[in-house]
């Protein structure tokens, strides 16, 4: 059984009349990529806070690489990185110089330094100062910032946010990378399961401060429902077709869509049927429930995710 | 705390606040020596009670001739220098690695403290030079070992700088903005050099003047025997303030949650 690197044990953070953390408890085991969703506000910013030490919890306790005691977590979080939120870089440094702060703060050697600029990138970076920087190279940078010390576990809050979808593809990329070379463990926040759903192994999905479930790729998959996907311009002739078929459980979504929840495998045999019932198809395949949906019907339904 | 301490160097080597610091600090000396020279050639007579220096021996007083400029310096540094960590996160990344609240928060003061110490020596060494320069090294009348006493009258008058550094830090870490950092401490320092005459005026309060610094550092001369006498008071007071304020600082930035 693999090592566990996390254990949260009812944490529970409030301020004033608001609970932003209610008795959260989750285990995350070495090497994998923890996806934590919620909505804005649901807490997963100050779970991560709480993880790092940077915010007091009322209630519950954490163990990080076995360690439990306020000394022990200390010493656990030498071998954590950890990018909240905004980058924290100093905007009147370069990246170069960002990274030697970091060494110095976490007490290891520039050795590794050019390595991380090439890693994300930023060799080419020169004299540029980071407040110059895109926010995508900002957030390369924030990741190298929090590789210098060589961590065994990251925790990186909303890392693609802001980021245009070129971008996006490469964070994620970064983030596998990270994952398959190096054996980092992560621990990383979306509001959107869907992106999230592209890189994680594993799934906590926080809502008003509560974990309100866990699951793992495989559970998610079953769990988002597949369906095929009919669109044709003659509906009513579609559906007295599906029901010669004997299928049953599909759902009309509108004069052109039809959704088919059953015999997924089977929609060469579906689409001939339509042509030889002479139905024009405009487009038939497998296709997933969207995720946020899923997420949506979790969380209540009205919430944004 | 040694790896904090080569961070914040790091940082301030590129630190465009601490130049204006330095420069404030190089500029103010010169011209006061060029400014005094011009007024002598008006006819005034250069008094040290009035004017603190007049020569290059009292030159070593230049850190009570600039209190307030000194204070308002460094208000603004030590404002900006720990208030942008926060609004930048990147405290963040040291905190987040296991350093102890306790040692970040000494590695700024130690900063702030190694800051002021090189600017005021700067000041103080400039000053000596162009007071010498334009108007001799002289004397100062009834100090009679002036080594020892340059020695004395300096490492009180940092002391009392050093308490107020500690009183910024402390409301830095409080405050956690640089803006607001940067208004409190200016309101305490304007405060606190106002305060002392009005305690004075009054019966209850008046035992508390001298539980002030600034009261030392604007209002007694540090030619004057009499206040020469009031070192070891005034170096109590300065340390019982650093303590004090750091032991306060120290606990709110234990129980501070980082945004």
């Amino acid at each position: 059984m693999s090592e566990t690197i996390l254990k949260a044990m009812n944490i529970s953070k409030q301020y004033g009349n608001h609970k932003a953390l209610d008795k959260v408890s989750f285990e995350i085991k070495r090497g994998m990529i923890y996806g934590l969703i919620g909505e804005n506000g649901a807490g997963k910013s100050t779970f991560m806070r709480v993880i790092m030490g940077l915010i007091t919890v009322d209630e519950g306790n954490m163990e990080l690489f076995g360690e439990t005691d306020r000394k022990g977590l200390q010493r656990a979080r030498r071998r954590m990185g950890q990018s909240i939120e905004t980058p924290g870089l100093y905007p009147d440094l370069t990246a170069r110089e960002n990274l030697r702060v970091q060494a110095a703060n976490g007490g290891v050697s520039e050795r590794e330094i050019d390595h991380l600029l090439e890693l994300m990138k930023l060799e080419h970076s020169g004299k540029k100062k980071a407040k110059n920087f895109s926010l995508g190279m900002r957030q390369r940078l924030a990741i190298a910032s929090t590789l210098i010390t060589n961590p065994e576990f990251l925790v990186l809050d909303e890392p693609t946010n802001g980021l245009d979808p070129a971008g996006i593809v490469e964070m994620r990329e970064i983030i596998h990378r990270l994952v398959t070379q190096r054996g980092i463990t992560v621990l990383l926040s979306s509001h959107l399961l869907d992106e999230l759903s592209q890189i994680a192994t594993h799934y906590g999905i926080l809502h008003h401060g509560k974990l309100i479930k866990e699951l793992s790729k495989e559970e998610l998959a079953r769990e988002a429902r597949q369906y095929i996907e009919l669109e044709t311009t003659e509906v009513q002739r579609a559906v007295t077709v599906l029901d010669e078929l004997g299928i049953r459980d599909y759902e009309v979504k509108n004069q052109h869509e039809v959704n088919i929840f059953e015999r997924l495998d089977d929609v060469a045999t579906i689409n001939r049927s339509l042509v030889k019932a002479d139905v024009d198809v405009l487009r038939i395949g497998t296709t997933r429930q969207k995720l946020e949906d899923y997420f949506l019907n979790l969380t209540g339904g009205k919430t944004h995710a | 705390m040694l790896n904090l301490l080569t961070a914040e160097q790091i940082k301030l080597k590129r630190s465009k606040k601490l130049l204006i610091v330095f420069s404030i600090l190089v500029f103010f000396p010169i011209f006061q020596a060029l400014n005094s020279q011009m007024m002598v050639d008006h006819g005034k007579e250069l008094n040290q009670v009035v004017d603190t220096v007049i020569n290059g021996a009292t030159g070593i007083l230049m850190i009570d001739k600039n209190g307030l400029t000194i204070l308002l310096v460094m208000s603004a540094f030590i404002s900006f220098f720990i208030g942008e960590e926060f609004q930048n996160g990147t405290i963040r990344n040291a905190l987040s690695l296991g350093r102890s609240r306790l040692h970040y928060y000494l590695s700024k003061f130690v900063i702030a403290a190694v800051v002021s110490l090189l600017g005021v020596l700067v000041m103080t060494i400039l000053g000596m030079i162009s007071f010498t320069t334009i108007f001799g090294f002289g004397e100062i009348p009834e100090v009679g070992n002036y080594v020892s006493y340059a020695f004395e009258s300096f490492s009180t008058l940092y002391l009392l700088i050093l308490a107020n550094v500690s009183i910024y830090v402390m409301i830095s870490f409080i405050t956690k903005n640089s803006g607001i950092a940067l208004i409190w401490s200016f309101l305490y320092t304007i405060a606190t050099g106002f305060l002392p005459d009005i305690f004075q005026q009054t019966e209850h309060f008046k035992e508390l003047t001298y539980w002030f610094t600034e009261t030392f550092l604007f209002y007694f001369n540090f030619a004057d025997p009499g206040h020469i006498a009031r070192f070891p008071e005034m170096i109590v007071v300065s340390i019982l303030t650093i303590v004090i304020s750091s032991t306060i600082g120290i606990l709110f930035f234990k129980r501070t949650d980082i945004k």
